[in-house]
């Protein structure tokens, strides 16, 4: 609940307008390449997806900070030993580093992002530890590192069978530039290459704005279910 | 995969399975359950999400430490842009007649290969040598098999892979997963032959039942207090 209200705030917060009737243009969908401008830029999603697209080190301090003390307080809790629970920060960070180009907002948010793959690395840290034969690793059992969630069968056309017309007063909630890549993909049944030729965006630009649209709508979907 | 799944894990124990503070042993079970349930899938996934809450809530432990150098040396290091595959490994187990595929988890935890033993009553079982908690192994029951009427000292857990088999509570087909606590006296009997994978509190943690594997850090220090006294 706390992190649904979050993220609610986070979009009171941000600075797009709404538009409520008629498609958007295309110009109005053209500005700036980057998907993160409907969040706000302070969020853990925020500065995960700079980490991953530009390699920002700043965001990755500022993360850091927020999270290595929860990592280590993990660390203390299964293995009650500080220096292992250090090498778990480590282990868990370097991860959040190497794989934030992989990480996928639609999949889920950062922090569950980040405790499953510290989860994960503590299990292999606490094996190694016990010298238990390493034939499984956590990844074996937890599959869905990584953001895989395809393989727990949580499919992007989850939703998709909800009715357009409950969909839209969520969907007039989204940033305009998100509002036209849904309304062509889901409403005029366009494919991705369709939809950026005539939104005139690249086909990547396309796709993470379709990704971040997806995941905000999930969110949006389930406050109001609660 | 689908299938009908009749007996699930116990949301207590999809909880820590989510949470990662369960034994390697049940973890496997758990996961190899999961490849085969959508609904257990859902419920893991949720889960998760609800241990990462619980996660941030908790209170803030301070490492006294300066972390400027680790982060130094982890921005160093290069970024990952797509995902690494996993080596194929054994997927499949030879039965006298034909064969079965197995979840993802229980091939990699079986690729180092099956040693068969014969036991009575038309049983034969392989071992898996997976952590100091649980005693893990494939049966497999030909057809027509019946064990004896026997009693667990700890905790059982059974996932069916293949075929099916019964007891006096019920049939349990393919993706069923079933537990068993101390106070149960059952004879599993199989008509059309069956695979299994089991999972058992170990001899040396039996006396604690399942609440020992759900806190693998006492169990830990139970095994090293116990092997100190052994040498």
């Amino acid at each position: 609940m706390t992190q649904i209200s979050m993220t609610l705030d986070a979009i009171a917060l941000s600075s797009y307008t709404v538009k409520e009737e008629s498609l958007p243009t295309p110009a109005a969908s053209t500005a700036g390449h980057l998907p993160i401008e409907s969040l706000n830029p302070d969020s853990d999603e925020s500065l995960l997806m700079k980490v991953g697209d530009q390699q920002c080190t700043a965001a990755f301090n500022i993360l850091f900070d927020r999270f290595a003390n929860r990592i280590f307080a993990h660390g203390m809790k299964i293995t009650r030993n500080e220096q292992l629970s250090k090498d778990l920060v480590q282990e868990a960070m370097l991860i959040v580093w190497q794989k934030a180009p992989l990480y996928d907002i639609s999949k889920g948010n950062a922090q569950s992002w980040i405790f499953t793959l510290t989860r994960n690395r503590c299990f292999d840290i606490l094996r190694k530890l016990k010298r238990q034969p390493n034939c499984v690793s956590a990844d074996d059992i937890w599959s869905s590192e990584s953001g895989d969630i395809d393989a727990y069968g949580i499919a992007e056309n989850d939703f998709i069978d909800v009715e357009f017309v409950q969909i839209k007063k969520f969907l007039i909630q989204l940033p305009v530039a998100q509002q036209a890549v849904v309304e062509q993909i889901y409403l005029h049944d366009k494919t991705h290459e369709e939809a950026a030729a005539i939104l005139e965006i690249p086909l990547g630009t396309l796709k993470s704005r379709l990704r971040l649209a997806l995941g905000k709508l999930r969110q949006l979907i389930g406050t109001e279910n609660d | 995969m689908i299938s009908e799944t009749k007996f699930h894990p116990s949301t207590e124990l999809l909880q820590e399975f989510a949470a990662g503070t369960l034994s390697a042993g049940l973890n496997i079970a758990i996961s190899a359950h999961v490849e085969f349930c959508e609904l257990c899938c859902h419920k893991t996934s949720e889960f998760e999400a609800k241990a990462a809450i619980d996660w941030l809530q908790t209170s803030e432990k301070h490492s006294s430490s300066d972390y400027s150098d680790m982060i130094a040396k982890i921005v160093s290091q290069p970024q990952q842009n797509h995902i690494e595959q996993q080596d194929p490994s054994l997927s499949e187990i030879h039965m006298l007649d034909h064969s079965v595929s197995l979840p993802k988890v229980l091939a990699k935890a079986a690729s180092n290969g099956l040693v068969w033993k014969k036991l009575s009553g038309g049983i034969k079982q392989a071992q898996l040598n997976i952590d100091d908690e649980t005693q893990c192994e494939f049966i497999y029951m030909t057809p027509g098999s019946q064990t004896p009427a026997h009693k667990h000292q700890g905790s059982e857990i059974t996932l069916v892979l293949d075929g099916s088999f019964s007891d006096e509570l019920g049939e349990y087909n393919r993706s069923d997963f079933i537990m068993r606590t101390n106070k149960d006296v059952h004879q599993p009997r199989s008509d059309e032959g069956c695979l299994c994978f089991a999972v058992l509190d170990s001899p040396l943690t039996f006396t604690k039942g399942i609440a020992r594997l759900l806190n693998p850090i006492n169990n830990y220090r139970f095994r090293r207090s116990m092997s100190q006294r052994a040498v």
